[in-house]
């Protein structure tokens, strides 16, 4: 049982992350119907600039604010510094190609991805970067916390669970409370109806990209404050967060989050009870099984058209 | 039509160009590797290592005891080497070693070369060094293949001063066994050949001697271990992760302390870095000692700590030295042997073997195995990281 509490802990912590980053992947393809392949690069950058914040405020030994304050100051400037890189992107790789045949974002899309993360690795280098969560507070975050049963529930692992619940809820007040949020659903629907009834679309495009790419920055954090980071490892994140993005069903800001709670907890679960070197390959034929059977995911709608 | 007449005229041109500057490079290598060298003049040393990029470290780390052997040894020997500097980030993949190489191969004075560091490079290198004469020689490239087995990765012209990893592995497990009396231990690669070869090498001398193992593995992407944490038993003793990089062997070791895990990590030479992996406790080996502990070299470390004032000692130089000392050795035996010339550079080569050096800076007399380019008798050694983190010679 203490091995399931566990695993399920683990899935959980992982889970919230790739919900993270399948929300971005959703709220673009939601209303540009483009697949934004550079977005697990974003992740990426989200973890560096983190570092970078923690480094200028001290590093995790010896911070110059409270571990608290510094939490939230790092997360925040991830998720600054990736909203105006998500911007960046979409204006000078996606835009020009709007009214392009569906190919040619997509192309662009890769060519951006690899872009990204041989620019990060030429600047920074390929080293791996370690937040060293574990000297914040002499390992505070790591020993305090809660047990159920005889597992321990670390404060650094419900930091990152409430944290990513916390953006997911925001998120969602926002897209359906709001008249930004509102506007989006509408250029979702049908995006020349929307313009015709006065909704800026390509300040709805925008806030897509900022919103996005500002929680795929949080999400490189987050991850980053119990893994090590490095330049080559938003594809195979960026790859995670698409498939948790279709299993959901790929723009549906529910199905996002519910797709990366399930690739999390699948991930975990196979680890835990097969094997450790299946976890990746099981993402893969999780991901192809939806495509074959459920293209729609969990929550999508089927897309009938008319011939 | 025109435009499209001229740009097919042009691709042409450059892939003309591209075969001439090919075949002129080896033409150039190959006149390089059977010219003769007069050993009055100034003669050149290449050094092939990262000296930038994430593992700029211990380039800089083999750098710097290179150029302090050089300054040392070469004017008693009546040399005069110039050294030449080969950068090869990691981060360029190992072909960048032969890329490197081949400009090296083109100075038809450079007669010898430190490195390749690592062993890709040096897979990726040696035949065209070997081809053009010369003789190179790593100290830090430990992939046992390089010099076993039917399928050697590294030609005869390699040679190298550290151990390979089939004494790391064994080294390791007797190690656990005869100083920490394990009786459970788990052994984690990461599906590449470094890891699965120490692993499988370590895990065959700890059945033997009746330890329980059980093996897991893992993608070399993966960085956050907690569900491979979860799965290592609560009674297990020691958990041997052979990672090349340093900050996963420090969160695997954080990650088995927040799941109430008593295992110790033990880390091969991969993880060896005193700033990067320093979880009190650990273990980590090393193809060389710590030669601050070693009586002998203590003359030698204080001139490079002189020479070298904001440099911090770490396990990558000194064998730089030692093998910039065999080189040179060999340079001098093969001038002596052609009276003052080389017939060609492939004569520092067949010297290398016949190198002697009494006491060694990484302690003891050194040599080379009749049977293979590797040390005769060399060892790999344990190092427990302390609770300020500094590495402590244990075995």
């Amino acid at each position: 049982m203490d091995t399931f509490i566990q695993l399920t802990l683990n899935g959980l912590t992982l889970g919230s992350v790739y919900a993270l980053i399948a929300l971005g992947y959703s709220l673009v393809y939601g209303i540009l119907k483009l697949l934004n392949f550079a977005h697990g690069d974003v992740f990426m950058v989200g973890s560096f600039i983190g570092f970078g914040a923690l480094q200028l405020l001290g590093g995790s030994a010896d911070p110059v604010v409270p571990v608290w304050l510094l939490l939230i100051l790092i997360t925040l400037a991830a998720m600054a510094g990736c909203a105006v890189l998500g911007v960046a992107i979409e204006r000078f790789a996606y835009r020009p190609l709007r009214d392009a045949p569906r190919i040619a974002p997509l192309i662009s899309a890769l060519g951006v991805s690899f872009f990204i993360a041989y620019s990060m690795q030429l600047l920074f280098g390929a080293d791996q970067r370690d937040y060293d969560a574990f000297s914040m507070s002499d390992g505070a975050l790591f020993f305090n916390g809660f047990d159920i049963g005889n597992v321990r529930v670390p404060l650094l692992r419900i930091i990152i669970i409430v944290s990513a619940f916390v953006l997911m809820a925001l998120l969602w007040m926002l897209v359906t409370r709001t008249r930004t949020g509102k506007a989006m659903q509408a250029t979702s629907h049908d995006r020349e109806a929307a313009a015709m009834m006065g909704i800026d679309i390509d300040r709805v495009i925008v806030f897509a990209f900022v919103l996005g790419s500002a929680l795929a920055g949080a999400a490189g954090v987050l991850f980053a404050l119990r893994a090590p980071t490095f330049a080559a490892i938003g594809f195979l994140a960026g790859l995670k967060g698409f498939t948790a993005a279709v299993i959901g069903g790929i723009g549906s800001i529910p199905g996002a989050m519910a797709g990366g709670l399930i690739l999390g907890f699948a991930e975990a679960y196979t680890q835990g009870y097969i094997s450790t070197k299946w976890s990746d390959l099981l993402v893969f034929v999780i991901l192809i099984l939806f495509m074959l059977f459920r293209p729609q995911g969990l929550f999508g709608k089927a897309d009938i058209r008319k011939v | 039509m025109k435009a499209r007449a001229v740009a097919v005229l042009a691709l042409i041109a450059a892939v003309a160009a591209a075969i001439a500057a090919s075949t002129a490079g080896a033409g150039s290598s190959a006149a390089t590797a059977t010219q003769a060298v007069s050993c009055s003049g100034t003669l050149k040393i290449g050094i092939i290592t990262p000296l930038t990029g994430g593992a700029g470290f211990l380039g800089q780390e083999q750098l710097s005891w290179t150029q302090y052997a050089l300054s040392r040894l070469a004017k008693p020997l009546g040399l005069k080497v110039q050294l030449v500097r080969g950068d090869t980030p990691v981060e360029k993949g190992p072909g960048e070693g032969l890329v490197v190489a081949q400009k090296m191969i083109a100075d038809s004075r450079l007669v010898a070369v430190i490195g390749p560091a690592t062993s890709g490079a040096v897979a990726s290198a040696s035949s065209a060094l070997a081809a053009a004469g010369i003789a190179h020689i790593s100290p830090s490239a430990t992939r046992t293949s390089l010099t076993y087995g039917a399928n050697k990765e590294a030609t005869s012209s390699f040679f190298r001063v550290v151990p390979g990893d089939n004494i790391q592995g064994p080294t390791d497990a007797n190690f656990m066994v005869d100083k920490l009396n394990v009786k459970k231990v788990v052994l984690i690669d990461f599906q590449e050949p470094y890891s699965v070869g120490l692993a499988d090498a370590a895990q065959a001398v700890l059945r033997r001697k009746g330890v329980e193992t059980i093996r897991q593995s893992t993608s070399v992407n993966t960085t956050d271990f907690s569900s491979l944490v979860t799965r290592v038993p609560n009674d297990a003793d020691i958990v041997f992760f052979p990672t090349q990089q340093p900050p996963d062997a420090q969160t695997f070791g954080q990650q088995l302390l927040e799941q109430g895990k008593r295992a110790k990590v033990f880390g091969g030479d991969g993880a060896n870095s005193p700033a990067q992996f320093k979880l009190a406790g650990s273990y980590v080996s090393n193809f060389a000692p710590d030669i601050s502990g070693v009586a002998s070299s203590k003359a030698l470390l204080d001139g490079w700590k002189k020479a070298n004032p904001s440099a911090s000692l770490g396990s990558f130089g000194p064998p730089a030295y030692l093998a910039t000392q065999v080189a040179l050795q060999a340079i001098k035996r093969a001038c002596v042997a052609g009276n003052g010339k080389m017939n060609a550079r492939k004569d520092v080569v067949k010297q290398v073997k016949k190198v002697r050096i009494p006491s060694s800076i990484l302690g003891g007399a050194f040599r080379f195995s009749t049977k293979t380019n590797d040390p005769l008798n060399a060892k790999f050694y344990i190092f427990q990281i302390q609770s300020n983190g500094t590495y402590k010679l244990v075995g």
